[in-house]
């Protein structure tokens, strides 16, 4: 048998592979959207007090400074000794936490971009600030994040490999016992994942961009 | 009561970092009365339009529109009824001009769809624009848009409206078309307050004219009075520089 047919016979624990780490996508850039714009909302429209802005920003400033390597190996192995929990599950959460740090600030300096003239002519016609926020600079802002924020998609697709080191069975990890029980390949067997990790990223960035131009406004400077 | 005041600041204060920009003012408006806030800039006319509706918050003083005192506790409510017109328009970029003049119509004021978007074709014929109900704001010119936004305070069937300097961030030849609409308006019988250097609006619509100069005012008067016989130096002096490059 050479390491064709072996890809052939083991294409659908690729596709698997490839189906936990879109799950692992999903779920993590979910945790980190609702974080992240919770963060987001309470940095600029919040209580300007320590006890509130300051955990917020110790938070935010942690995960983004630690390379995600060492926070899986925390959060797996540092948890998982108190409570029980998965590889998958520590995954997500360690990779959503970190996610919504990074989308807090995406979405920070997408409301920002927003003019601050929007903000008080919506509270000049009589509306309170979040019916201000909700319709008038969320929608702006939004339209800002899509091009940051699909950065951010990249980079997490390719980050959820990295839960290959607490042995989520992911994407890598399938190609990683197709090696192992092939003995090498791993030109061959690298080139086919590396494929579908782009295929997916090109997939999701089209989906998001196609999202963009559908929300453009005529003359709305980006 | 006819000579009931729609408009009743009194004793107005606001201070920045120290500086006293507002030093105790006040003035009334009647009903379909207009009146023009003028003077150099840093003299607090701003300052003050912003203070009547609590975009600042004064210092000191009291404000009332129709006998009801503005406070935080009902700022949104009052708001609804004083429309304000920004010098930079502030058209809410991501909709269109017919869902600007509409949207708080029906968000703040709780109107129903139809007869909000009634009420916006409306006041956007009435400003001369019906068609450009579908135009985003960064496709009008200035002129376009300060009519738009003064189409936007009007939908909202305010009490009273708020000019801040509503030609200045306009080309000479874009004014002409929003200081006609403000005069139209004034003609109708709108009840509003106008900070602006346009002294051919101030003579022409105003009831009143108010010179204000480092935070107090130094006079009041009718365009005629204050044209021709200023009892003041200061405002003679002010409304000649004005009239030599304005």
């Amino acid at each position: 048998m050479d390491i064709y047919d072996v890809l052939i016979r083991d294409f659908p624990f690729l596709l698997q592979g490839l189906g936990v780490a879109i799950v692992l996508l999903v779920a993590l850039l979910s945790i980190g959207f609702v974080l992240g714009m919770a963060i987001c909302l309470i940095q600029l429209y919040g209580p300007r007090t320590r006890l509130v802005q300051w955990p917020l920003l110790l938070y935010e400033r942690i995960f983004r400074g630690i390379p995600i390597i060492i926070m899986l190996f925390i959060f797996y192995y540092g948890i998982s000794g108190v409570f029980d929990i998965s590889a998958f599950s520590a995954a997500i959460l360690t990779m959503g936490l970190r996610s919504g740090a990074y989308q807090s600030q995406i979405f920070r300096s997408a409301f920002q971009s927003v003019p601050s003239g929007q903000m008080m002519a919506a509270r000049a016609m009589g509306m309170s600030k979040i019916k201000a926020i909700r319709h008038i600079i969320f929608p702006q802002a939004a339209r800002h994040a899509i091009g940051p924020w699909t950065n951010e998609f990249s980079s997490e697709i390719k980050e959820t490999s990295l839960a290959y080191v607490i042995g989520v069975v992911e994407l890598t990890r399938q190609a990683h016992y197709i090696i192992t029980s092939t003995q090498g390949n791993v030109l061959t067997v690298f080139a086919v994942v590396a494929l579908l990790y782009f295929i997916l990223n090109r997939t999701g960035n089209s989906l998001l961009y196609a999202f963009e131009r559908k929300l453009a406004v005529p003359g709305f400077e980006k | 009561m006819a000579d009931e005041l729609i408009l009743d600041v009194q004793g107005v204060k606001k201070a920045f970092d120290g500086l006293e920009v507002l030093k105790g003012i006040g003035f009334g408006l009647r009903k379909g009365e207009t009146k023009v806030l003028i003077g150099p800039s840093g003299s607090g006319k701003s300052t003050l339009l912003r203070c009547i509706n609590y975009l600042t918050v004064p210092d000191a003083g009291r404000i009332y529109l129709n006998g009801e005192e503005v406070l935080d506790a009902n700022i949104d409510s009052m708001r609804a009824r004083m429309g304000f017109v920004f010098q930079d328009f502030n058209l809410f970029s991501h909709l269109t001009v017919l869902d600007n003049v509409r949207i708080c119509q029906v968000k703040v004021n709780g109107v129903d769809r139809e007869a909000a978007t009634r009420r916006a074709h409306h006041e956007l014929e009435r400003v001369g624009l019906g068609d450009k109900a579908a135009a985003y704001p960064a496709e009008l010119s200035g002129g376009q848009q300060q009519r738009v936004s003064i189409a936007r305070a009007l939908a909202m069937d305010p009490d009273l409206l708020l000019f801040d300097e509503p030609t200045s961030a306009l080309d000479p030849e874009l004014t002409g078309e929003v200081v006609r609409v403000m005069q139209q308006l004034a003609a109708e019988g709108m009840t509003m307050v106008v900070v602006t250097h346009e002294m051919s609006f101030a003579r022409q619509a105003a009831d009143e004219i108010i010179f204000m100069e480092k935070g107090h005012i130094v006079e009041q008067g009718t365009p005629d009075a204050m044209f021709t016989a200023s009892e003041h130096a200061r405002t003679r002096a002010f409304l000649n520089v004005i009239a030599e490059h304005g």
